[in-house]
């Protein structure tokens, strides 16, 4: 049974050969994804409003071309859950707790906006670094569950979404410095809690995407260059091995679970915190009982992107444009919803494209050329 | 004892789609799929029920036969959503639990979408009365008629008939038996000759069945008859997930789990009709957290000695045997 | 009608990578018991599954009593008689023994089962047979060798005639093997024809009628066991002479390493005791081995002592010190090396590159880290001088991902990794499992160059021969007790058997042997 167990996998072996490297692999598997889902996309619109379909699927493919600043703008979050979600990926845990952890984020980080006096120079910074606190308490909960108590960290994480989500609501709604209870939103920030813009004219585009994009590159040395990134792989990949080799299982699986939430949570800090075009406005947060879309929009991110943070860069960056297309297509009559539907069905399609890839090239009969070299170094090997 | 009557008339219609969906969670995991996308699903059922619900409530049918008539088509409406999960899972061997995430985010998108185009609203808004003031001959049973038979769904009754027949196909047919093999131990199926990929679909397609009915009595039980593509059925899919888990895989312990929860949760809502809850002055926003709250004491308490069905969420592979 | 019952002419089956079956041939008589020879890995189980539907041939025919016939699927088989005993039963374990036995073929009534009807079906074959079974048990309540039973009622509950055994003494004890070889020979009697796998020649020797033999791959021949030999049968296995006898010098123990003190286990999941009151030593420079049917608290022996699992009692002390408690990684750096049972469970990352696999148990010394970066340039070094003293062949060197590599050269891996590590105390737990006989003598090779260098050496075995081969010292464990200590040069295969089936037992005082005192 092993023997065959082995079989099946060199054959998995010899088609990434077939693709000369895992980066061009995994960028066709996007590639198809993304494909499938925006012919999905464009199906739907057909149903929804045949007639304008065409010029609608036009504003999603080219919109976002005229929107460059606000693309890299709310790219910025769903960078960070990206981030979030992926770093989880590779020690095998599934982070759908982002949105909680995102929202925590965003309070801890409105809550020192609001609550306490700092220096100019320095209160955005404080603000975010709280906000990196709040998602990692969020994140390290679910790795709590999951290492002590063996609770899957999919079901715990739900749940502390919504036991997120109805916290932080009930503590915006209770606190009057926060909160406007007749336009039922957050107050404006002061303009010095406000991330730093980088001052390209009709965005918001600030700071957070240059700190979102060091991360990622952070992230990615963490994991390929340093021992800590070498225990969260081999947990990722096997974690019977892990615990054989003596890796501090427990710790590591908390640890990342409280990083991957802290990324989140710098989300919600860089959601909350951008700056505001209008003089004396800002962001604002309406505490209307809805989980965070950005944490889902995260889990496409890492999918598309393969969890590998450099990859995740240009997945963000790319659903953003999508959806700022998809904002553009309400002028030819359709919603925003569309490219909601679009991201669902990538990451549906996200789940298996490496069989599909499997498949087409099994088409072009190359497996079968490489099949009879394997046979005969197995049997050089033998001898 | 009115507070009681009270209690128990409100948990019922909340019990039963936490019941149906955790049963239904049931099957596809004991037939070796994981089934996240229950949330999805009953989503799914729930939209077109109460869709078919707003095209004829005006047509003078008796409301009772349009609910029977909408469950029927929440079901097939949840089983074609399911198709959907069963083809990832099954035949593309993709991760089951990214799959039921992605069609967990489908659903109100296209709700959302289409209600906002065609409705210029959230979702489905009706306007017609399933409820029951009493039920005849047993609604006049001392105590228990009134706890069962009196300000109440027909959603309950069917519920129970469900779970009777649903226990019965568990444990005691051919088909359950197969079932449980193949989350269990899909090689030893397959090589007394049962076809693992059938019988998944069959144990998935089960629970898009009552997934959609679920969800369905969820809008009819719980939202008066409406669906809101943004609230959508408020994590019940996933609380329903939890029974499931709670219930340790079993029919009886399940249905003990839901009313647990279903308890908890009108409890919740019903703070301001207790004088002495009412009276405690904390927060009402802790009550509504109450559910997801208990799923995880609960889950911290159960899951180390876990029985779930051992091949869960493990695509079967033929070739790999 | 000619005088097979099958036929399987020219069977070819090719897996990506492998050819399994390369134009196989192979002819069953009505009646008798035709053995299956052949190494891991040479095709053995390939071809039986193709016989039972599991597998499609690619090409090739299959008749049954002339006439040829297509086996699709388990049902197929089934349906021309055809029933099979896994090598890895295929039994659910939460079902009852009769909901195993009657799963696929249930009597039913409108879907509903009919239960009574199996039980007196099943109660009935199992009186006829001496196939003693409860039916109402659970199956992971019941031991291996019932297990087996189970599987013999399934086939003779489905009335096969073609009955394939599979790999079926691997789990036995001698006691049992004979009585298993026994209850064959009465269903061959009775006129059933069966195919027995196996790569055990005394039991061919001693049961079979004629014998097929598989070497990679492709049918050497078919001969008539009592025109043949053991040593013919050897060589036409592995294609040269083999010597059965590992070389090796007297043992001279010296310091007790490891000493285990009334250790037991308690399952967390069922609450029973999976190890009683267990003591022992392991000195330098000896090779100790624990046999004993599988599951008899082996693994969790192994376990403790390596840090898996806590033990419930007990205390472990590793060259002297107290390592009862200690982390696996403590144990590690104080000396403890460990071949894992499996070795794609717990030995290998086989996601990981071949040099990164090999310093799985040194990354975080500094030899290979600085400061939290792992030093890659002394990593690739350290795997090219591993790769070359042990002899691991791969594709691309240290570079490999591990997963494409044969299983032999991953079990050289795991050893040039484990013995290459500081250690004084090598735990091998079934080392040779599912490796051919080149490896298996490597490995063999390898335990006794470590004892030999003076470290003490814990060897679990099921391979009743490498027991008796290998070790100096054995240790015989029964429903997780020690119930002997023997001395393989003076014991036999045969109280070997006794004691692992707890039919013979020392008093536990005697085998605590107070030689450290």
């Amino acid at each position: 049974m092993e023997g065959k167990n082995s079989f099946y996998n060199d054959n998995k072996l010899n088609i990434k050969k077939l693709m000369k490297s895992g980066v061009l692999s995994s960028f066709l598997s996007a590639l198809v994804a993304v494909l499938l889902g925006l012919i999905f996309g464009f199906v739907i619109m057909l149903i929804a409003l045949p007639a304008n379909a065409l010029i609608g699927f036009k504003h999603i493919i080219l919109g976002g071309l005229k929107r460059i600043g606000d693309v890299f703008y709310y790219a910025t979050p769903i960078l960070m859950t990206g981030l979030s979600v992926g770093f989880a990926n590779k020690m095998g845990l599934f982070n759908i707790g982002a949105s909680g952890q995102y929202t925590m984020g965003m309070y801890f980080a409105l809550y020192v906006g609001f609550m306490w006096d700092l220096p100019d120079g320095i209160h955005w910074v404080v603000a975010c670094l709280a906000g990196f606190v709040g998602g990692m308490l969020w994140g390290a909960i679910p790795g709590i569950f999951k290492a002590f108590l063996n609770v899957n960290e999919v079901i715990t994480s739900i749940m502390f979404n919504y036991i997120g989500m109805y916290l932080v609501d009930m503590f915006i709604q209770g606190n009057s410095a926060m909160y406007v209870s007749d336009k039922t939103r957050t107050q404006y920030l002061p303009a010095e809690v406000q991330m730093p813009s980088l001052g390209i004219p009709n965005s918001n585009v600030h700071l957070g995407i240059i700190l979102a994009i060091l991360i990622g590159i952070l992230l990615y040395i963490v994991l390929q260059k340093t021992t800590f990134g070498y225990e969260l792989k081999a947990t990722g990949f096997n974690r019977f091995a892990s615990e054989y080799a003596g890796m501090k299982g427990k710790r590591n699986i908390i640890l990342t679970m409280a990083i991957a939430g802290g990324l989140s949570g710098l989300g919600g800090a860089f959601g909350i915190l951008a700056p505001s075009g209008i003089a004396g406005s800002s962001m604002t947060y309406e505490p209307i009982n809805i989980i965070a879309p950005a944490g889902f929009n995260g889990i496409a991110v890492a999918l598309l992107g393969n969890s590998h943070p450099i990859g995740i860069i240009f997945s963000a960056i790319f659903i953003s444009y999508i959806q700022r297309g998809g904002t553009l297509a309400s002028l030819a009559g359709y919603k925003p919803e569309i490219i909601d539907i679009v991201i669902a069905v990538i990451i549906y399609f996200s789940a298996f494209t490496s069989l599909i890839l499997e498949f087409i090239s099994k088409l072009f009969g190359k497996g079968r050329k490489n099949k009879k070299t394997l046979v005969d170094n197995e049997i050089k090997e033998a001898e | 004892m009115e507070t009681v009557y009270y209690l128990i008339q409100n948990t019922l219609p909340v019990a039963i789609p936490l019941l149906l969906v955790a049963l239904g969670g049931m099957f596809s995991e004991t037939s070796g799929v994981v089934n996240i996308a229950l949330e999805g699903i009953m989503l799914f059922g729930a939209y077109f029920g109460a869709l078919f619900v707003y095209f004829v409530q005006d047509s003078g049918l008796d409301p009772q036969t349009i609910l029977i008539l909408g469950m029927l088509i929440a079901a097939i409406a949840g089983l074609l959503y399911s198709l959907l999960l069963s083809f990832a899972a099954i035949n593309m061997k993709a991760n089951q639990v990214i799959t039921g995430t992605s069609l967990n985010m489908l659903i109100p998108a296209i709700i959302l979408l289409f209600s906002k185009m065609y409705f210029n609203s959230d979702g489905v808004t009706t306007s017609i009365n399933f409820y029951i003031q009493k039920i005849p001959v047993l609604g006049d049973i001392p105590i228990l008629g009134r706890m069962f038979f009196q300000k109440t769904y027909i959603t309950v009754i069917i519920g129970f008939i469900l779970l009777i027949i649903f226990t019965i196909v568990f444990y005691k047919t051919r088909f359950g038996l197969r079932l449980r093999a193949c989350g269990e131990h899909p090689h030893a199926a397959d090589s007394v000759g049962i076809n693992v990929y059938k019988m998944r679909y069959a144990g998935v397609s089960l629970s898009g069945i009552l997934g959609g009915i679920g969800g369905f009595f969820y809008s009819v039980g719980v939202m008066d008859g409406n669906v809101n593509g943004h609230t959508g059925v408020a994590g019940f899919g996933f609380l329903a997930l939890a029974v499931m888990i709670f219930g340790q895989w079993r029919p009886g312990k399940i249905l003990f789990a839901s009313l647990f929860f279903a308890f908890l949760r009108t409890l919740a809502y019903s703070v301001s009709l207790i004088p002495f809850l009412y009276n405690l002055g904390i927060n009402q926003t802790y009550y509504r957290m109450l559910p997801y709250v208990a799923t995880m004491i609960v889950l911290a308490f159960t899951s180390k000695k876990s029985r779930a069905p051992k091949s869960a969420g493990i695509p079967y592979d033929k070739s790999l045997r | 009608m000619g005088e097979y019952i099958i036929e399987m002419l020219n069977i070819t089956k090719t897996f990506p990578g492998i050819v399994a079956n390369d134009n196989i041939t192979l002819k069953l008589k009505k009646g008798e018991i035709h053995a299956l020879l052949g190494e891991n890995g040479a095709g053995k189980s390939t071809l039986m599954s193709i016989l039972f539907g599991l597998y499609q041939p690619d090409s090739g025919e299959i008749r049954k009593n002339g006439k040829p016939v297509k086996i699709n699927n388990p049902n197929d088989a089934n349906d021309l008689g055809i029933g099979m005993v896994h090598q890895h039963f295929k039994l659910v374990d939460i079902f009852t023994v009769l909901e195993n036995i009657i799963l696929g073929v249930e009597p039913n009534k409108m879907g509903i089962i009919q239960k009574d009807e199996a039980r007196k079906k099943v109660l009935e074959l199992s009186e006829k047979y001496g196939l003693k079974v409860d039916p109402d048990a659970y199956v992971e309540d019941i031991t291996v060798g019932m297990q087996q039973r189970v599987e013999i009622l399934k086939m003779l509950y489905r009335d096969n005639e073609i009955l394939i055994f599979d790999e079926p003494t691997a789990v036995l004890t001698p006691q049992e093997i004979r009585e298993l070889l026994q209850i064959m020979r009465g269903f061959a009697r009775e006129g059933k024809s069966i195919l027995f796998i196996t790569h055990k020649l005394n039991e061919i020797m001693e049961v079979a009628d004629r014998c097929t033999v598989l070497r990679k791959g492709k049918c050497i021949g078919t001969v008539n066991v009592k025109d043949t030999t053991k040593e013919e049968l050897s060589r036409m296995m592995v294609g040269r002479d083999i010597s059965f006898k590992v070389d090796k010098k007297e043992s001279k123990p010296g310091e007790v390493v490891l000493s285990v003190r009334n250790l037991n286990v308690v399952s967390k999941s069922h609450g029973k005791n999976l190890v009683k009151d267990v003591s022992f030593n392991v000195r330098a420079g000896e090779i100790v081995c624990i046999a004993g049917i599988d599951g008899n608290g082996q693994r969790e022996i192994v376990n403790a002592i390596t840090g898996l699992e806590r033990p419930t009692s007990g205390t472990i002390t590793l060259c002297g010190h107290d390592i009862t408690k200690a982390s696996i990684r403590e144990r590690s750096i104080r000396g403890i090396s460990h071949i894992p049972e499996d070795r794609h469970k717990h030995g290998l990352v086989l996601d990981y590159k071949l040099e990164e696999n090999l310093v799985l148990q040194r990354y975080w010394q500094p030899e290979f880290q600085n400061k939290g970066f792992i030093k890659f340039d002394a990593v690739r070094k350290y795997a090219e001088r591993l790769i070359d003293k042990f002899d691991i062949r791969s594709g691309q060197g240290p570079i490999t991902i591990t997963r494409s590599m044969s299983g032999g050269n991953q079990q050289k891996a795991i050893i040039a990794r484990e013995i290459d590590k500081e250690h004084e105390l090598l735990i091998a737990v079934q080392p040779t499992r599912g490796l051919d006989v080149g490896a298996i003598e490597y490995v063999h090779k390898q335990l006794v160059a470590t004892r030999d260098a003076g470290k003490a050496v814990l060897l679990v075995s099921l391979e009743l021969d490498e027991v008796m081969d290998v070790s100096d010292r054995i240790l015989v464990i029964y429903e997780g007790e020690i119930v002997g200590e023997l001395d393989p040069k003076t014991t036999t295969l045969e109280e070997l058997g006794l004691y692992m089936s707890g039919a013979k037992r020392d008093n536990a005082k005697e085998i605590n042997d107070g030689r450290e005192e």
